[in-house]
């Protein structure tokens, strides 16, 4: 074997190692890929609760066009309201409800484990602004026979 | 005299009225959580939910659950993503399932004596669009003002339009899921 070819069979070595490593790291970051973190992700939309509810109930399709993803990862919003309700669900969330009196519906916006601590000064008829990603938007159910929610999750208070 | 017997009248009135009025209106609920769980010789896959909204009304025995669909959440986000997709449950055309029943022997259940008790649940369950009928059983627990609502049942993914034909979707994840339901209702 000539000392050329030896470099080229060398190199093409080293090329299909690296690949390898760049196709299999990729591999295994797609499986084990972090959720996105909702709070260092950019706001896509600042606005009042009462806007949000209104946008939904007026044009529920459009609404959804503009807020909803494909994958779930929906935008992230910064909604400022009055706290109405203050409750706990099953996993041990806080869940503050931003509601209006005049309002038909409210957005509900559930916290983590993490940023609990944050909601647990929060205190009715106070006027906050939380910042979370949009899951549900807020309408008239017929069989259940209320206004339903916007649903938040992910929240952690804005200072 | 007359004042009086005519003020004795409007409250003998009044506290008629009130009598007939039902004691109770729905329950609703808030406070849910609905979990996914597949199992294949591959792996476990669970999902959980805890955004459902849920009314049971005593007299009928109506019980109605909306689940937000993106509320879901998995333990890896690449599941979750592919769950959302239109692939899968197309969760940006329809963000809500809803499952709309009644416990055909209510009758036997007393809502305001505690207890718990057995639950027959006949019904529609709608996933992706698709409404398809189930029948299962339940649990009904009173304590005080308090309900509690719990039941598992499982749904074939097929029946909603769900089908996986290759890849590690289809290998992963069973054909038939295992979900469970549970809700806490306080009167309204």
């Amino acid at each position: 074997m000539t000392p050329k070819k030896k470099k080229i069979l060398k190199i093409g070595a080293i090329l299909l190692i690296v690949g390898l490593l760049i196709g299999g790291g990729t591999v295994l970051y797609m499986f084990n890929m972090p959720h996105r973190n909702v709070q260092n992700a950019s706001t896509d939309f600042s606005l009042t609760a009462s806007q949000l509810v209104t946008e939904y109930l007026e044009n529920p399709t459009k609404a959804n066009e503009k807020y909803l993803a494909d994958d779930g990862d929906s935008k992230v919003l910064e909604i400022k309201g009055t706290v109405a309700k203050i409750s706990e669900d099953f996993n041990g969330q806080k869940v503050v409800l931003l509601q209006e009196t005049t309002d038909k519906a409210g957005v509900s916006c559930t916290f983590t484990q993490e940023t609990n601590k944050n909601a647990s000064t929060v205190q009715v008829g106070e006027t906050i602004t939380i910042k979370g990603v949009i899951r549900l938007g807020a309408s008239y159910d017929p069989d259940l026979e209320m206004y339903e929610n916007v649903v938040i999750e992910k929240s952690d208070l804005v200072k | 005299m007359k004042k009086v017997s005519f003020l004795l009248s409007t409250v003998a009135i009044v506290l008629a009225l009130f009598a007939f009025t039902p004691p109770v209106g729905k329950f609703v609920s808030s406070k849910t959580h609905i979990k996914f769980f597949s199992h294949t010789s591959v792996e476990d896959i669970q999902a959980n939910n805890y955004a459902s909204v849920s009314t049971i009304d005593p007299s009928t025995g109506d019980v109605v659950f909306s689940v937000p669909m993106q509320s879901f959440e998995f333990e890896k986000a690449l599941m979750q993503k592919h769950f959302n997709s239109d692939k899968f449950l197309d969760t940006k055309q329809f963000p809500k399932a809803k499952l709309k029943g009644k416990i055909t022997n209510i009758a036997q259940i007393n809502l305001e004596k505690d207890g718990t008790y057995q639950a027959n649940v006949e019904g529609e369950l709608t996933i992706k669009g698709v409404t398809k009928p189930i029948k299962e059983k339940g649990t009904v627990t009173v304590k005080g003002n308090q309900i509690e609502v719990q039941s598992t049942f499982s749904i074939t993914l097929a029946d909603y339009g769900i089908t996986f034909v290759k890849g590690k979707p289809a290998s992963n994840i069973a054909k038939t899921v295992e979900v469970t339901v549970h809700a806490e209702y306080q009167s309204e």
